[in-house]
């Protein structure tokens, strides 16, 4: 699997993950299938931009650091959009990003070589 | 006559080993070690102006064993051109009638100085290294029969060296008529010598797999990687090979388990090639399964969590701090 | 091919050849048996010199010789056992330990052997002692092997520089350089006069070696044992 597809991957699971857990409250119950989706696609750019970032950038505390800026930002434009709970949006959305920023760089398969 | 004294008698016992090296390229520098046939010599090769090991038969002889050995010594290096294999510049014959080969010095030091200061990881690595020209020769048909520590080196660039090829056989063949030597393990100290005597096998105790040490008349590179198992059991116990002690709580599962599998009794039951015992040490490095260990759920799940510890701590994290959310997240 | 052993020929049924033989082997054992009994069983020189005497003609007789076979074991170790078993018969039988009338009689310089055993640092069990005699003796008649050799081809300098450089005790020892100036030679020829004297030396001593023993499996472990190579 390449760093990109794997970024998607995980994005996308964690991305649901999230949204999924506003089914615990209560006033957020009725767009829960919004809220997965619109999640879920946050969860996709996020990764799939960390895994671009993953196949020309090969550094790990790079990675880390630039998942947990991207993960930082998509979970802030989300929270400005929701007027607020800036703290129980952006942090999980940073891990995201940081745990996303760590697993492209560490596992999947980089781009091949150029044969000169 | 007049007796001698003690001194002078071992002043003429070392004469005597000093080589003849008139009528050669060759100045003798000085008394290195015992080799497996016989002594080495540091000695200067005046054409090329370097510096090369002299290997030099105690004995002369006429059709002598030992003659045929170290020559066929010099021809199996001669034909292997590898990294790992000390290289050989020539051989024939002294003045005094005594065979000798002549090959590249090596300074460095032995495996078991070397290991002294490594941790595991490194020296796993190092015995994949110690691999390689074995892989190498058993690709070309060759075995080496005399594996062991004292027979490899670790040279001044860090490069692995396998030496001592002196009891090396061609491929999976029958040993031949009135190969029946016994070499006993040395001391080793200066004056020690692997000896060569009728009725006994070739090889170094210890380190020798069972069917060569019964003397079968097939032995194929499978005896060579008993050999290596024991070498892994040296490097990590630290003693001479053996079964691993049984309450080894230092030496990890798997790893006893190579070792095991190396060390079979049973030549079908071993790795059946040297690539395919580093493999596994490959594996365990990664922390991946290893063949020759079957591992349970929980030692599997175990290794897992070691092997990807960072990321299942993150998503632990992640989900944890998930669940502080939900649970005291409206407060 | 046969082999010239002088073992064999103390096997022989000819008394003359026998002899010969048994004078060889005496000349290389009668310093390590001597010494060997002198320490191990603490008996007077006397006695030591009339056992040693007894002893080899007790050989000569070829009552031990008869039951030797090379393939069990070294000639020296043998002959040790020999004088072990002939020594504890003869203090069983309460005989005192002389030699029978009649007996062959060597001519061996016992005061000299007796002179150095005083004078040499004890160390080691007799058996080692006796084995580093057996080594001084293969030498000392190695070296007669040369002398006698370097003679007959016109080449005693090079004998004498040996025995010279070589032979001696001194330490320091000299300088190739005082050599050359000592026997009125070139540094380079005592370079090469030791060197040939050295390497034929050391073919006179296996030469040596070689005779007394009957196999070339024998003389190969023998040798390594005279080398100074240690076998375990």
């Amino acid at each position: 699997m390449n760093k990109v597809f794997l970024g998607l991957l995980l994005g996308a699971i964690l991305g649901a993950i999230d949204g999924l857990t506003a089914w615990f409250t209560p006033e957020a119950r009725a767009e829960i299938a919004g809220i997965v989706i619109g999640s879920t696609i946050k969860g996709i750019i996020a990764g799939i931009l960390i895994g671009v970032f993953a196949r020309k950038v090969h550094s790990l505390a790079l990675g880390i650091v630039f998942g947990l800026g991207v993960g930082l930002l998509l979970a802030f434009i989300v929270a400005q959009m929701q007027h607020g709970y800036y703290f129980q949006i952006m942090l999980p959305g940073g891990m995201v990003g940081l745990i996303v920023g760590y697993a492209t760089q560490r596992y999947g398969r980089g781009p091949k070589l150029q044969q000169t | 006559m007049k007796s001698l004294s003690d001194r002078v008698v071992a002043r003429l016992q070392a004469d005597m080993q000093i080589p003849d090296l008139s009528g050669t390229r060759y100045n003798l520098l000085r008394y290195v070690a015992c080799g497996g046939m016989g002594s080495v010599w540091l000695a200067e090769d005046t054409v090329l102006k370097r510096r090369v090991a002299l290997k030099v038969l105690d004995l002369a002889g006429p059709a002598d064993d030992l003659d045929v050995r170290l020559l066929s010594e010099a021809r199996i290096l001669a034909s292997l051109e590898h990294p790992g294999m000390v290289p050989v510049h020539d051989a024939g014959t002294l003045a005094d009638g005594r065979a000798f080969c002549c090959m590249k010095y090596v300074e460095g030091q032995t495996l078991a100085q070397h290991i002294a200061t490594l941790n595991l990881p490194d020296r796993l690595r190092l015995l994949e290294r110690i691999a390689e020209p074995l892989d190498f020769a058993h690709a070309r048909g060759f075995i080496h029969r005399d594996l062991k520590p004292d027979n490899v080196m670790i040279g001044a660039f860090g490069e692995v060296l396998v030496m001592d090829w002196g009891l090396a056989k061609v491929g999976v063949t029958s040993l031949e008529a009135g190969e029946t030597e016994i070499a006993t393990a040395v001391q080793p100290t200066q004056n020690s010598l692997r000896v060569t005597g009728q009725g006994s096998v070739l090889g170094t105790r210890g380190y020798m797999s069972p069917e060569q040490a019964r003397g079968d008349i097939e032995v194929d590179q499978r005896t060579d990687i008993f050999s290596l198992g024991a070498i892994l059991t040296f490097m990590l116990t630290g003693s001479a090979p053996g079964e691993l002690p049984a309450a080894s709580g230092s030496v990890p599962r798997p790893l006893r388990a190579i070792c095991e599998k190396a060390m079979a009794a049973d030549p079908n039951a071993r790795y059946q090639s040297a690539r395919g015992m580093t493999a596994d040490i490959t594996h365990y490095l990664n922390g991946e399964p290893v063949s020759a260990y079957p591992e349970g759920l929980l030692e599997r799940s175990g290794r897992v969590f070691t092997r990807h510890r960072t990321a299942v701590v993150l998503v632990a994290v992640y989900l944890t701090m998930r669940v502080l959310f939900i649970l005291f997240g409206r407060r | 091919m046969t082999r010239h052993s002088l073992v064999l020929a103390a096997q022989s049924n000819d008394p003359a050849t026998r002899s010969r033989a048994i004078e060889a082997i005496a000349a290389a054992y009668w310093r390590p048996v001597y010494k060997y009994v002198r320490m191990k069983w603490n008996i007077a020189p006397e006695d030591a010199a009339d056992f040693t005497q007894e002893f080899f003609s007790r050989l000569l007789e070829k009552e031990f010789l008869d039951s030797y076979e090379s393939s069990k074991g070294r000639l020296r170790t043998f002959l040790r056992t020999c004088a072990d078993r002939l020594f504890m018969n003869q203090a069983r039988d309460s005989k005192r330990l002389k030699r029978g009338v009649g007996s062959t009689h060597l001519s061996l310089d016992f005061m000299e052997a007796e002179q150095e055993l005083a004078t040499e640092l004890r160390s080691g069990s007799p058996e080692d002692s006796f084995d580093k005699e057996w080594v001084r003796s293969i030498f000392v008649l190695g070296l007669a092997r040369l002398q006698a050799s370097c003679e007959s081809r016109g080449k005693l300098i090079h004998f004498e520089l040996f025995e010279r450089y070589d032979l001696e005790d001194d330490d320091p020892k000299p300088s190739y350089a005082q050599l050359a100036t000592e026997f009125g030679l070139a540094t380079t020829d005592v370079t090469n006069y030791l060197a040939f004297a050295r390497r034929e030396f050391r073919r006179c001593v296996l030469d040596q070696l070689r005779e007394m023993t009957t196999s070339e499996e024998e003389f190969r472990r023998e040798a390594q044992a005279l080398l100074g190579v240690k076998v375990t």
